[in-house]
């Protein structure tokens, strides 16, 4: 048995970008491995729970979670690494806000399994069976995670000590953050974000500001935006501006706009909130003599290039919005 | 109920309970008779975070501040709630007594369960419930308070005047009466605006040059005209500051002549070898290089137009030096000059131009023989203009029929939307004019509207209407007048279509096109030296249009007469008087000027610099650092109306008072 630190890092509901993320940081992973045990990962390693289950409390030092709360499985997996964890970081964007697995909260589980069991090109099944908790079968009862109806964030159900937003996290935030988990340096105060700043991808990013009307909206098939001024000026729906920043704005490096994924900014509560508000704020419509109605409608006009507002706004945050979910 | 020691800076810290008291007014029966009070006070008294509640009869009365404010200093809560009427009515009335209770008066929050519960709802219950509900969210808000500190700055009490017409002079002497400095700064090298080029003045057909003289002369000469600067030949360039502490840096371009010395005597034009068109008749004569802009223009000296003057295209002339009996007053060494002035306000007072008459290319003007805009024929009119008053074409003899265009551009939505209001009188004016010049002359007035309102301004409307030789066509469209000079012939042909459709041609010797009344060239220019907005029909914008209308949209920056809105003289010197109005009780010598802790705040450490603050700032407040890139607002200016707060994506900017903590627990405490 080592003497080294305990290193876990857990999936609930995630896509795996955050164990690619991990690995992501190249050579140092030979330094973590050097200073920690990396006992858990189901992404990497076969510890089983009840191996997890068998430790003492806070016995392992660090785990790094990722993804979000949609089952009953993750919340046990929650719950359980909360008491084995010293230090429980909510790793990513899906367990920090929910991200893309939070946009379930727009619809109702009963229409994700009609959509992915029954009505679906891809399926055959007559009978409408549909995958139940339970099932009893000869053999015994067989059980499955209970499907939430609704997609929480790690804090929501469980006490976090530590933040690592984006999705995934970038590599020099994580090499900085276990760097200092490390060097056994003072962590900050319990609650905080860590490898992230407190401003918003714009402080990053190199792009030349000016004042901002924006007269209409473009997708980004539909225009070859300038590559030294700022996306959202040229019409583009940058999220940059009410994005935490952190991640060194490379999406922009690239001539594309941000998508939001470093979240809600350290000021705000709602990053969609946030960003309607500063759209409303800079959008411009000549409006001169013209009626209530034509003022409308020219707005509008402009807002038909949205297609998808929560899926723009919320993408990476619904979870933690103010609203949260759909309310039925 | 403890009564612990002082609670001085406890600012809601967590887990600290604060000491919240609520006052509860009964506003004489107002509040009482309408909703039930005992079992108000008691839902009220067994909330969370409630200390203690007491109801008073009327808490805005002598007795009940003498009450509250006693209560307060022996109880010494952190925080107060005072369920009572708006906050518009009384909410300055109690932070007074919180101040005379040595009490930080952002701590309170008012509930407003008069106007908004018991006034408007009709059943008792639901009333009290209502009351109770305004008054938990109230208490729940106050807990996130923040003791805020009003505080002081030094301001300039001087003032930066830029046009010198008779609004601009009004106001100056109006400064320089309470003997602050006015630094009147004019474009050309005369004062006295638009109205000293007219030799009558609706409604009373006075004279202008006489009935701006005595104005003119104490701005020169007068009592306190050493309190005036007067800078000719000056525009601003630059205007840097706020509010009381303005920095206006003034391009002054060189006159040529010593006005300090130089008398007026014009011995110098005679020999002068060149010839320009004179701008202050619009091009209808011509006048030396060297000499007055006309007849009596103040300040009594002459100007050189370096434009033409040749010393200043490389020829060496000396002719006007050689002719001049003072000497030195000839200075072709002047140089143009960067003057730099402190001030605590402006007032923006820069006139107006006529439409130009090209863009109703149907009008014939430029290119019929005597077509004139009402500009052009004022200076007919003028006994210093072109024709020395008589009324004749140029080169021509005096007309035995005149068409008075009125509306030419106004009341047009291809043109100009708004009236103009001053054409009618003036087209008035003009009737009267001719006919008295030249009786039994036939006065053809094509009109779209007449807008006659007001005491004085009927007489001059009645006479043209009585006289038998005028006659008025009423149209719709200016489009359905054609002026235009058929053949050979030396007068023009007007046709047209009437309000009816009727189809109608004559003949007449003249035309004066009344033409809308615009913003001034460079207006947009000026606009964005001064930082303040043009509305959208080019006129610098009011704070707002009925209550404030002389105050433009940045706090210190005053707008008075034509620049603002098309209006008459009498209108326009009320706005420049009511801005010396604002100015002097604004900016008290001796007194500093308060700065409101209710503004937004910027947390530079949040702000990533994408200035969506800066473009929504109705108030020019929101400056980015040139070096770091993030906002800062600056409090003198800010309204703290919220707008920034509002659209700062990253939550940057805090409203103070109106934090998102503080709405969101108003909220919360609401719903509880």
């Amino acid at each position: 048995m080592s003497e080294k630190p305990k290193l876990a890092m857990y999936w609930a509901s995630s896509c795996g970008g955050c164990e690619i993320a991990l690995v992501n940081i190249h050579e140092m992973i030979l330094d973590v491995d050097a200073v920690f045990d990396f006992m858990f990962c189901p992404c990497l390693l076969d510890t089983k729970i009840k191996d997890i289950k068998a430790l003492e409390d806070k016995a392992i030092t660090l785990t790094l979670f990722n993804g979000a709360i949609r089952t009953t499985e993750n919340e046990e997996m929650a719950h359980l690494l909360r008491r084995k964890s010293e230090v429980l970081v909510a790793f990513g964007s899906c367990a920090h806000e929910g991200c893309i697995p939070g946009l379930a909260n727009l619809h109702r589980s009963e229409d994700f399994l009609e959509s992915i069991y029954v009505d679906n090109p891809t399926i055959d099944n007559p009978e409408s069976t549909y995958p139940l908790p339970e099932c009893d079968m000869p053999e015994g009862t067989l059980s499955l995670p209970e499907f939430y109806d609704r997609v929480s964030t790690l804090a929501q159900v469980t006490d976090v000590d530590y933040f690592i937003p984006g999705c995934p996290p970038e590599p020099h935030q994580v090499r900085a953050v276990l760097q200092a988990v490390m060097s056994g340096e003072d962590l900050p105060p319990r609650g905080s974000v860590l490898g992230a700043g407190s401003a918003i991808v714009c402080e990053e990013c190199a792009r030349v500001k000016a004042d901002k009307k924006i007269t209409r909206l473009y997708r980004t098939y539909e225009i070859q935006p300038d590559t030294e001024a700022c996306l959202l000026e040229q019409g583009i729906l940058c999220m940059g501006v009410a994005t935490r920043s952190g991640c060194g704005a490379p999406c922009l490096e690239a001539n594309m706009p941000c998508t939001g994924c470093y979240g809600t900014p350290e000021g705000s509560m709602d990053q969609g909130a946030r960003m309607s508000a500063a759209l409303g704020s800079i959008i411009e419509v000549d409006g001169k003599g013209l009626s209530e109605d034509e003022l409308a409608r020219r707005f509008n006009k402009i807002l038909d290039h949205i297609p998808d507002y929560a899926g723009l706004f919320y993408k990476y945050s619904m979870s933690s919005s103010i609203m949260k979910a759909r309310r039925k | 109920m403890e009564n612990n020691a002082q609670h001085e800076g406890n600012h809601g810290g967590q887990g600290e309970k604060l000491k919240t008291s609520v006052y509860f007014c009964r506003c004489g029966s107002n509040i009482a008779s309408r909703l039930n009070e005992n079992a108000a006070l008691l839902k009220i008294e067994c909330q969370r975070d409630v200390s203690k509640v007491k109801a008073v009869n009327l808490l805005c009365s002598e007795e009940g501040k003498e009450f509250l404010k006693n209560d307060i200093m022996e109880d010494r809560p952190d925080r107060v709630v005072i369920a009572a009427c708006s906050p518009r009515e009384h909410e300055l009335t109690f932070r007074g007594v919180l101040r005379d209770a040595d009490m930080n008066p952002y701590l309170m929050q008012m509930a407003n369960i008069r106007e908004q519960a018991v006034w408007v709802t009709e059943d008792i219950d639901e009333a009290t419930e209502k009351a109770v509900r305004l008054v938990r969210a109230a208490v729940s808000r106050v807990q996130k308070h923040e003791p805020l500190e009003e505080h002081e700055i030094e301001v300039c009490p001087d003032v930066l005047i830029i046009g010198a017409g008779p609004a601009g002079m009004k106001a100056a002497l109006s400064i320089a009466q309470s003997g602050r400095k006015a630094v009147l700064v004019e474009k050309t090298p005369v004062v006295g605006g638009m109205p000293v080029l007219y030799e009558e003045i609706f409604p009373n057909l006075e004279c202008g040059p006489c009935m701006l003289e005595p104005m003119m002369d104490e701005i020169l000469h007068g009592e306190y005209s050493s309190n005036i600067e007067l800078l000719t030949l000056s525009e601003v360039d630059e205007l840097l500051g706020f509010y009381g502490n303005f920095v206006a840096r003034i391009r002054k371009t060189p006159r040529y002549v010593d006005m300090d010395k130089c008398i007026g005597c014009a011995e110098c034009f005679e020999p002068c070898p060149v010839q320009v068109r004179n701008t202050f008749n619009f091009g209808l004569d011509v006048k030396k290089a060297i000499s007055f802009p006309f007849l009596g223009a103040l300040p009594n000296a002459p100007y050189i137009d370096s434009r033409k003057c040749l010393r200043f295209i490389g020829e060496e002339c000396t002719m006007c030096r050689e002719s001049c009996p003072i000497e030195g007053a000839i200075a072709y060494e002047q140089e143009e000059e960067m003057i730099e002035r402190k001030v605590g306000a402006v007032l923006v007072a820069v006139g107006a131009d006529l439409y130009d008459p090209t863009n109703i290319p149907n009008l014939g003007y430029g290119k019929a023989l005597g077509v004139y805009t009402s500009m052009e024929f004022e200076r007919l009119l003028s006994s210093n203009g072109p024709t020395e008053g008589k009324i004749k074409n140029m080169g021509g003899s005096p007309p035995s029929s005149v068409c008075i265009v009125h509306c030419a551009g106004s009341l047009d939505e291809n043109h100009k939307e708004y009236c103009s209001g001053i054409c009618c009188q003036t087209a008035f004016k003009f009737n009267h004019m001719i006919e008295s010049q030249l009786p039994g002359t036939r006065i053809i007035h094509l009109y779209k509207e007449l807008v006659i309102p007001g005491k004085d301004d009927f007489s001059l409307h009645h006479e043209a209407k009585d006289n038998p030789n005028a006659e008025f066509v009423r149209y719709e469209d200016i489009r359905d007048i054609n002026i235009y000079t058929p053949g050979e012939q030396e007068n023009v042909q007007v046709d047209y279509r009437d309000a009816s459709g009727r189809e109608g041609s004559f003949m007449a010797d003249m035309v004066v096109l009344c033409m809308a009344l615009t913003p001034p060239a460079g207006s947009e220019e000026l606009a964005l030296k001064l930082g303040i907005p043009l509305d959208s029909s080019g006129f610098f914008e009011e704070l707002h249009g009925r209550l404030d209308s002389v105050q433009s949209k940045v706090k210190g920056v005053y707008l008075a007469g034509t620049c603002r809105s098309p209006m008459d003289i009498q209108k326009a010197l009320d706005q420049s008087m009511a801005s010396a109005g604002y100015i002097l009780s604004g900016l008290v010598v001796g007194r500093k000027l308060e700065v409101k802790p209710t503004v937004a705040e910027v947390d530079a450490d949040r702000c990533g610099g994408c200035r969506i603050c800066v473009s929504v700032c109705p108030f020019k407040a929101v400056e980015i650092d040139g070096e770091t890139g993030k906002s800062s607002v600056n409090a003198v200016l800010c309204q703290g109306c919220g707008t920034c707060v509002a659209a700062c994506p990253s939550g940057a900017i805090k409203g103070n008072h109106f934090t998102r903590e503080e709405i969101l627990a108003e909220i919360i405490g609401g719903l509880r």
